[in-house]
């Protein structure tokens, strides 16, 4: 039947293998450019998700680091003058002090990363009202502020 | 602070039982958002909060019965908050009234010699507290807010108040705290659709989610408002945007160490297609066992437990009274009091506190 070119290229089989690269022209530009663009992307998500890490990283040691810093300072209190707290912020401190050492910091893949994170967040907070004190560190992360709300 | 004339009442009450309007009491100058009946000897003062940031005292003159109009305004509490009032509670001896606010503190009145004088203010939560609530006992207070937390602190000599854990779980907007009638056990309702039963284990400080209630299988499927207890604290009913009422059976003893069924709070029964705006509020009353509702559509709703059909393990409530039109605007609040199994308070977004009288035969009395 005398349809479409393309329908009697198909027909007529091996002889049509100069034309063939032309026909495919398209798809394998494509395969090239997929290939090429691949290879290139795995490179610079390398590159990325290093420096996330990096960051991420940073941020959580900076963190740890900072609760770390004032276990430190409140067990030196302490040490001096063992009635300087109350013994509730006694026994938080303590406990704090254990889940800080806890902290799987050596493993990023750790399940108990996040969820340790907010229960020595809370701790913290727990402390400062106890301690009554309101300490605002620039690194430390904060709550969502987006909006206050309205209802 | 006007009497007014009852309004007519919609006809579709299944049991004879209406509201009558006793009074409006006009004064705040924003939405209220909550009222709380002082909880002894008469009860005849009532306090209500906010968005004006104040706190407002009413009282019934002695001498003449609580369901006339003769409430006034005693005192107003303000420069306690410098935004709005979201929540009041009365402690169980009626002398502290603490205040949860969206300037992120507690706010705390003393009231000794018939005066209101401020006592305290603690701060904590990082954004707006959304509720507070004392524990049977006086011991205990309750706070929820917007960073998802709900903290517990513990009343000390001298009004002292001291953190006693920040209980993280929820993972949303946390909107009311309450406490179980007789047992210290708190329950949480939070914008992430679940209500969270909290218990102390041990004896050291330590609180814990003993259960969560929500999807999948029963529970809200959206912001749950508010929670409210029976009189025995044997059942719970809680309240959503889902448009249903909740009931739980809230008997079993969270504190068992089986982790089987017997140990928890089941559901037992919902209450769906009486509401077509998201409720806000629902109160059961400790003495009428009547629930009522305060919704989205300007509503005020009264359930009552059938008495047909009582079989074991299966309940059902009926719509007894739609009061239509209770306030212009939505109800955020609606209370019993606390002695007076006819009276009810409610806070609209327009502003105005109301007190109503329940008229007709009532089911436990």
């Amino acid at each position: 039947m005398a349809g479409m070119p393309g329908l009697e290229i198909q027909r007529r089989g091996e002889e049509e293998d100069i034309f063939d690269s032309t026909v495919h022209l398209e798809g394998s530009h494509f395969e090239q450019g997929f290939q090429d663009g691949f290879r290139d992307g795995v490179e610079l998500g390398k590159v990325e998700g290093r420096e996330v890490g990096l960051k991420t990283g940073f941020e959580l040691g900076e963190e740890i680091g900072f609760f770390r810093g004032c276990v430190n300072i409140w067990n030196a209190v302490l040490q001096k003058d063992p009635s300087a707290f109350s013994a509730r912020a006694q026994r938080n401190i303590r406990v704090f002090d254990q889940q800080l050492n806890n902290y799987p910091l050596k493993d990023p893949q750790d399940e108990r990363l996040q969820d340790s994170l907010d229960s020595l967040r809370s701790k913290f907070r727990l402390i400062m009202s106890l301690l009554s004190i309101q300490l605002d560190y620039q690194g430390l992360a904060k709550v969502d502020h987006t909006e206050d709300s309205l209802f | 602070m006007d009497a007014t004339a009852a309004l007519p009442t919609s006809p579709s009450a299944t049991k004879g039982v209406s509201l009558r309007l006793v009074q409006e009491l006009e004064g705040h100058e924003d939405r209220v958002w909550g009222v709380a009946w002082r909880p002894c000897d008469g009860s005849s003062i009532l306090a209500s909060c906010s968005g004006d940031q104040t706190v407002r005292i009413w009282e019934h003159s002695s001498g003449s019965s609580p369901s006339s109009a003769a409430w006034v305004c005693k005192a107003v509490l303000d420069s306690s908050h410098n935004r709005t009032v979201r929540q009041i509670s009365w402690s169980p001896n009626g002398n502290l009234l603490a205040s949860a606010s969206f300037d992120a503190t507690i706010g705390m009145w003393e009231y000794v010699g018939n005066e209101f004088s401020f006592i305290a203010s603690f701060e904590g939560h990082e954004n707006e507290v959304k509720s507070v609530a004392w524990n049977s006992a006086g011991t205990l207070l309750a706070t929820c807010s917007r960073d998802k937390s709900v903290w517990i602190w513990e009343v000390l000599p001298g009004h002292e108040f001291e953190c006693v854990s920040v209980l993280n779980g929820h993972t949303q907007d946390v909107k009311m705290v309450l406490w179980h009638p007789s047992l210290d056990i708190l329950v949480s309702t939070s914008y992430d659709n679940t209500i969270k039963i909290w218990t102390e284990e041990g004896d050291g400080d330590d609180w814990h989610c003993a259960q969560t209630l929500g999807p999948p299988g029963s529970g809200h499927t959206s912001t749950v408002w508010a929670a409210s207890f029976n009189a025995t604290g044997d059942c719970m009913v809680t309240c959503s945007d889902d448009l249903t009422l909740n009931i739980w059976d809230s008997s079993a003893d969270l504190s068992s160490a089986n982790d089987d069924d017997s140990a928890k709070w089941k559901h037992l029964a919902t209450i769906s297609g009486y509401h077509d705006r998201t409720i806000y509020s629902v109160n059961w009353s400790s003495l009428n066992d009547l629930i009522a509702s305060g919704a989205g559509d300007d509503c005020i709703r009264i359930f009552s437990k059938s008495q047909d059909g009582d079989q074991e393990g299966s309940q059902s409530y009926e719509l007894v009274q739609k009061h239509e039109k209770a306030h212009t605007a939505d109800v955020n609040c609606v209370q019993w009091h606390p002695k007076n199994p006819r009276l009810l308070a409610s806070a609209g977004d327009d502003g105005i506190v109301k007190i109503w009288e329940v008229v007709g035969d009532l089911p436990h009395v």
